[in-house]
């Protein structure tokens, strides 16, 4: 199947990277959110980003309002999908949320138009269910922030064709992206390799044998990682974090997932990393 | 106290390595090993590390030995990344000046990192010294308390094993798993290319130490175990998860 046009439902922080992606690409794109301010701010933070790619010389202007052309914001949702080729959803992960969103685009969408879920944490065989293709549904889990991050993780299920994986393994190449394949199961390939890279450094604090920082620095100097559990963790938000390791210990119910007490208990406190001003690390500035 | 001399017992190329970033950094320092007087060689020095095989009478005998030809001063170090530490230290008559100190190689850029690692009797200014003098010399320190495969090898054994466990499953391939780990969350190796660097046998061994000490959840996976028998154990024999020519 030859893919013209892309339909993106949800204009945050993921669903606004992948119209851009797509629209690089030379895919025609429509930007769907329920209200029009939303719609506006995605497409302002594509504006933005193609104006630093013109000011570094990585784009010229003519490219970037040829991009910005392309991409067709809506709030109405026959108008953003009834001509897509593929919707990627990337709404909020609410499961029924979701689903119903689904439901009402396949009611809407042409019968060979393929499905793709951006969740992280949802199932997809699930979501596919609730539709009456689920063999032209797919998982499609793209990393922060989608216009720099190179891999995608195809998630597939009991019910896909070989054609809708094809497709999306090959868009997901045509938009300039490494695809790797997985079966739909909590976590996917990195959020659960995630989760035992973090539990295992923050164990080592709960058991009393190194302190935060020792941790992280031996993450970073012994094993050449970026960052280290803790300085990650206040990064990304303590809050969300314990919520995605919690997912993984309801769904495979072992140990390895069990969310470490020191989260729990920062948690509690309310510090909930960088956002906070404290989590594991203080970054209020000193006075 | 600050060190100044320094003596190493066994060459590795670990050791060796070490041996020139700290004479580099102006330290006096020695290697040797059972083939030679080492326990009068190790007299004059403030600091004695043993980078002997992991066999523990083999150590407890060699630091003994170096317990009674050594100055009071002297601090005398395991290298070994085992919950030794203690054990050790009670082999010598100075469990109080008795450390771990482990060195790893930074997979990336190639520097070393030192586990310093503490025993039930270190004391705190034992630790102090020589946190202080790995770090006039370079090499970065992190503390710990005595515990099964410290911290490197620990975590890496972990993310091997649910890697493999996921593979087994057939929930994804080899490739795919190394790639995207790389790709998505920017980790320089993926979790099967640190097992065939660090050895299947080490994996499975640092697995079955931490099963040991705290519980079934670090029970090596069946396929870990099986290429264990087969002697796939990574780069070194040419094959593990990956072959290599």
């Amino acid at each position: 199947m030859e893919i013209k046009k892309i339909a993106v439902l949800g204009a945050g922080v993921m669903g606004h990277g992948i119209a851009q992606v797509c629209s690089q690409a030379g895919y025609e794109v429509s930007l769907r959110d329920i209200k029009d301010e939303f719609v506006e701010a995605g497409i302002a933070r594509i504006k933005r980003f193609l104006s630093g790619s013109v000011e570094r010389q990585k784009m010229t202007q003519v490219e970037a309002d040829t991009v910005l052309k392309r991409i067709k914001g809506a709030t109405d949702l026959r108008e953003a999908v009834w001509d897509a080729d593929v919707v990627i959803e990337a709404i909020v992960e609410d499961i029924d949320i979701k689903k119903q969103v689904f439901k009402e685009v396949d009611e809407l969408c042409r019968g060979e138009t393929i499905f793709a879920s951006n969740t992280s944490a949802q199932s997809i065989t699930e979501m596919a269910m609730a539709t009456k293709r689920p063999e032209k549904f797919i998982g499609m889990h793209w990393f922060n922030p989608p216009q720099l991050m190179q891999g995608i993780e195809v998630v597939v299920h009991e019910r896909v064709s070989d054609e809708t994986v094809r497709t999306i393994t090959e868009l997901c190449r045509k938009l300039g992206k490494v695809p790797g394949i997985c079966k739909d199961s909590t976590g996917f390939i990195v959020n659960r390799l995630l989760q035992i890279w973090y539990n295992e450094g923050l164990n080592m604090y709960d058991e009393g044998i190194a302190e935060p920082s020792d941790v992280d620095t031996a993450y970073r100097e012994g094993c050449g990682f970026r960052m280290g559990p803790f300085e990650l963790r206040d990064m990304v938000g303590l809050d969300t974090g314990l919520a995605i390791t919690m997912t993984h210990y309801r769904e495979y119910m072992r140990d390895q997932f069990k969310p470490p007490r020191c989260l729990i208990m920062k948690v509690k406190a309310g510090e909930l990393g960088r956002k906070t001003g404290r989590g594991f690390y203080n970054y209020e500035a000193k006075t | 106290m600050s060190i100044a001399d320094i003596t190493i017992i066994g060459r590795t190329s670990l050791s060796d390595e070490l041996a020139q970033i700290l004479a580099k950094s102006g330290l006096n320092v020695s290697v040797t090993d059972l083939t030679e007087n080492y326990s009068t060689k190790a007299s004059t020095s403030e600091l004695v590390l043993e980078f002997l095989p992991d066999d523990l009478e083999l150590k407890g005998k060699v630091l003994s030995n170096c317990d009674t030809s050594c100055q009071e001063k002297t601090i005398l170090a395991t290298t070994t990344a085992k919950p030794w530490i203690t054990r050790l230290a009670h082999c010598t008559k100075r469990p109080d000046r008795f450390i771990g100190i482990n060195f790893v190689k930074n997979p990336v850029q190639g520097k070393l990192l030192a586990q310093v690692t503490k025993g039930l009797q270190t004391t705190a200014q034992t630790v102090n010294i020589c946190v202080e003098s790995l770090q006039k010399a370079g090499i970065v320190p992190v503390k710990l308390e005595e515990s099964p495969g410290l911290i490197i090898d620990r975590v890496i054994a972990s993310i091997v094993n649910e890697a493999a466990l996921m593979y087994s499953s057939k929930l994804a391939t080899i490739e795919d798993i190394d790639k995207m780990v790389k790709l998505c969350a920017n980790w320089p190796f993926g979790p099967f290319e640190f097992a065939d660097a660090v050895g299947i046998d080490k994996v499975v061994e640092t697995l079955n130490m931490l099963q040991q000490h705290f519980g079934p959840k670090y029970q090596p996976c069946l396929l870990l175990r099986r290429m264990l028998d087969a002697g796939w154990l990574g780069k070194k024999t040419g094959r593990g998860f990956y072959t290599y020519t």
